[in-house]
């Protein structure tokens, strides 16, 4: 860890804030409880922010949650549309991460092989 | 066990932030000198009471029948298991309305000693959870001091110390 590299983690920190200005068409909910973060949840939700922040999203936010009782098929990562339709993905990776961000976020459609749950709330 | 102890530190820091903490502050001590690795972590949460301690210290994991209690992890049993098998101790104070202090030491050189990781990925992860919260990070060698805080504005001074320049110390901390 050096001077320059504090400085950019200071930097992507206030990134952070910056983003969850505004109004949002999508929230990324990542669950990071113990078992989300021992199946690798951490490097999902940075491949997420980088792939958002490279593309220049502004209408996404990222949050955290703990424990969702979705264990056994962690990591997970809901995502909800502004107009309250939640979908749920499971076993990510940072490759599969990716894709939901180019296919989901981006264009808006849904990586239905990855998907374990949708639903719609009021 | 989990792979890295900066995703101990992950997994400590968000029962803090579950805990209600506006402020949240990470210590590494890394001494070859003194083939020590400690790891405290601090909280202005509201805390636990005794029940509620023994009951995050308790590996068991609550019937999978039952829901699992919400918040409540095996984390802190993991660390503290990390902690003894590596030939330091594990210690955990907190009381409801005083936050919440985890430290952890572990012999630097022990060969089941988990690597130190990812511990920036770590801090951003935090920030991201919780902008609000202030996270602090302090990451000291015998020649090295760091210091971070997610809230520190452009006109401050940075804080930020950099005692020597002796590369490698630090290996391993970032990617």
């Amino acid at each position: 860890m050096n001077l320059e590299q504090l400085k950019r983690l200071k930097e992507k920190a206030q990134q952070q804030v910056a983003l969850r200005e505004g109004h949002k068409k999508y929230r990324v909910v990542v669950s990071m409880g113990t078992s989300g973060i021992a199946a690798g949840a951490r490097e999902v939700m940075k491949t997420m922010l980088d792939e958002i922040e490279k593309r220049g999203l502004a209408d996404v936010e990222v949050r955290v949650t703990g424990e969702i009782g979705l264990e056994d098929v962690e990591p997970v990562v809901r995502i909800e549309r502004a107009d309250g339709e939640q979908t749920t993905y499971a076993k990510l990776d940072p490759e599969k991460a990716r894709r939901i961000v180019a296919e989901h976020l981006v264009k808006g459609t849904p990586v239905e092989n990855l998907v374990v749950g949708k639903e719609k709330k009021p | 066990m989990l792979e890295e102890l900066s995703l101990h530190i992950l997994d400590i820091g968000m029962n803090s932030l579950a805990a209600g903490a506006t402020v949240l502050s990470i210590e590494v001590l890394e001494s070859a000198r003194r083939n020590w690795l400690i790891i405290r972590v601090r909280d202005n949460g509201r805390g636990m009471d005794a029940a509620t301690l023994r009951r995050v210290l308790e590996q068991r994991r609550s019937s999978t029948k039952s829901k699992r209690r919400k918040g409540i992890g095996l984390g802190l049993a993991l660390l503290r298991q990390t902690a003894e098998m590596c030939g330091g101790r594990f210690h955990i104070r907190s009381a409801p309305g005083q936050g919440t202090t985890v430290v952890a030491s572990m012999r630097l050189n022990h060969v089941d000693r988990p690597p130190l990781g990812n511990l920036d990925d770590t801090v951003l992860a935090l920030c991201a959870a919780n902008p609000d919260v202030e996270i602090r990070l302090r990451y000291r060698t015998d020649s090295t001091t760091f210091q971070f805080s997610s809230k520190e504005r452009e006109h401050h001074e940075p804080r930020t110390t950099q005692t020597s320049q002796r590369e490698g110390t630090a290996a391993g901390c970032v990617a």
